[in-house]
């Protein structure tokens, strides 16, 4: 007889008391250590303080170097000059960048960088974002909504997608400069997550995707966490699918940096649905 | 569980330590669960076995998986298995409430010594009494004569030190390092028996 077979049976209800007293010491979902908190705004400020500095250890051939969608360093700068002029504009109320295509309408500010130096287009960047910042503390109330780009959320939920697009182009061009690529801090990183997480179901509705699912998504490492996501029409499907991957990770593949086997995820549940998923989960990206 | 494709990869009963120590980490509970199906039975056997009271037993395992979820960072892989983990966490976690016994069990007969008129302690703890004493005798029966003694002395005829190193004749100091010797082999003991069960 094996050690396993002398074992005796788990006492009745020992199971059940033992996850109800765990969970109640830590809920389900968040993570241990959890990241201090920050606000949207400081998200913000910390990932445009980032990318100011990754600007400034630039060497001058750098910003030639081809990085996005055929705009060289510069003229990507300068499209990131575009966002926040057209961020400006809907704090002021101006519903015509409601519904402006987030290229399209940064065109103009990634063209005129033509023949400037990285110091002016830098420069020209930086009191951008500071507007920015000069902005949203004068308006104050992060919950109420805003409309740009084709997104209605609220302005700190903006933010966080703000500091989300920075950092991911800060990487753009970190890769065109060979430098090394960047990770946010971990309270940064935690909001983008969250809102990872939170606009999932609308990027799967946006891609078709119908027939209900629950997600029991697990995002590991500093700022990660986990959440259950329902996503498509009615109730959940009863075999949930399970998604777990480095919450950096994933913060790329939803940017479209990253795809689903590059990043060696695991998952539960019906590979096939996870598939669909995951490829709605990058059609997020803001480029 | 399914299998995912090219680099995905299905999880389940095959995931690593380190994978699931990742999931407990990021709050999740079914992760949690897993652990729990797969350890609990071990964690429990091995603390019933020291403990040799249910009750006391399934304390320890709710001890430790509340520790585990609150704390996962204080599990390392690169240490060792989650087994081996969470059996030497219920270990330690037996061994104290032995010797916790130990302790009240010795106040409580000075006690009662010293003021006969006391209530009789409940039915439950003359029960939890009783068999985690049988197991510490079963242990110091294979402790060396002179330490047996002053471990009698000073616990079962719930003497001080200075008492019992005056009833076994011996300098104070000298019980006193014979008692610390006498716990450590107790703890080997009782340690031993533990792991043999996990």
């Amino acid at each position: 007889m094996t050690a396993a077979e002398q074992r005796p049976a788990l006492p009745d209800g020992l199971r059940d008391r033992v996850l109800a007293a765990s969970l109640r010491a830590r809920a389900a979902g968040r993570p241990e250590p959890a990241a201090p908190e920050i606000t949207a705004a400081e998200a913000y400020s910390r990932a445009a303080d980032a990318f100011y500095g990754m600007l400034g250890v630039l060497q001058e051939e750098d910003w030639d170097r081809p990085a996005l969608r055929g705009l060289d360093v510069q003229g990507l700068v300068g499209h990131l000059t575009g966002v926040e002029e057209d961020v400006h504009r809907c704090l002021a109320g101006d519903p015509q960048v409601a519904q402006a295509s987030h290229v399209g309408s940064t065109q103009a500010a990634a063209d005129r960088q033509a023949g400037r130096s990285p110091a002016q287009t830098r420069a020209e960047w930086r009191h951008a974002a500071d507007r920015t910042l000069d902005l949203v503390h004068a308006a104050g109330d992060t919950d109420a909504e805003v409309a740009v780009h084709g997104m209605r959320l609220p302005l700190g939920m903006l933010l966080v997608v703000r500091a989300f697009e920075l950092w991911i182009h800060d990487n753009d061009i970190r890769q065109a400069a060979g430098l090394p690529p960047s990770v946010p801090d971990p309270s940064t990183l935690s909001l983008m997550t969250q809102a990872a997480a939170q606009f999932l179901p609308h990027a799967a509705a946006r891609e078709g995707l119908r027939e209900p699912t629950s997600v029991h998504l697990v995002l590991t490492g500093p700022g990660g966490g986990t959440w259950d996501i329902p996503i498509g029409d009615g109730p959940p499907a009863p075999a949930p699918v399970g998604i777990i991957a480095d919450a950096v990770g994933f913060c790329r593949l939803v940017a479209n940096r990253a795809t689903p086997e590059g990043l060696g995820l695991h998952i539960t549940g019906d590979p096939d649905r996870a598939t669909v998923v995951l490829a709605a989960a990058s059609t997020l990206a803001l480029d | 569980m399914a299998e995912g494709r090219a680099s995905v990869h299905g999880v389940g009963v095959g995931d690593t330590d380190a994978l699931l120590a990742t999931r407990l980490a990021a709050g999740d509970d079914r992760a949690l669960a897993e652990v729990f199906d797969r350890l609990a039975p071990a964690v429990y056997s091995g603390a019933l076995r020291v403990l040799g009271h249910d009750a006391a037993a399934q304390d320890v395992v709710q001890d430790v998986f509340v520790e585990l979820w609150g704390h996962p960072g204080r599990y390392d892989p690169d240490t060792g298995s989650l087994r081996t983990y969470l059996t030497m966490q219920a270990r330690h976690r037996a061994v104290d409430l032995v010797r916790a016994e130990m302790r009240r069990a010795a106040r409580q007969e000075r006690s009662s010594r010293l003021e006969p008129g006391q209530p009789d302690p409940s039915a439950y703890e003359q029960m939890m009494a009783s068999e985690t004493a049988a197991a510490v005798r079963a242990a110091v029966e294979k402790l060396p004569e002179s330490q047996r003694r002053i471990v009698e002395l000073a616990y079962f005829k719930g003497l001080t030190c200075r008492e019992a190193a005056q009833a076994a004749g011996i300098p104070e100091g000298t019980a006193k390092s014979r008692l610390r010797l006498a716990l450590a082999k107790l703890e080997t003991v009782l340690d031993r028996q533990l792991l043999e069960s996990s």
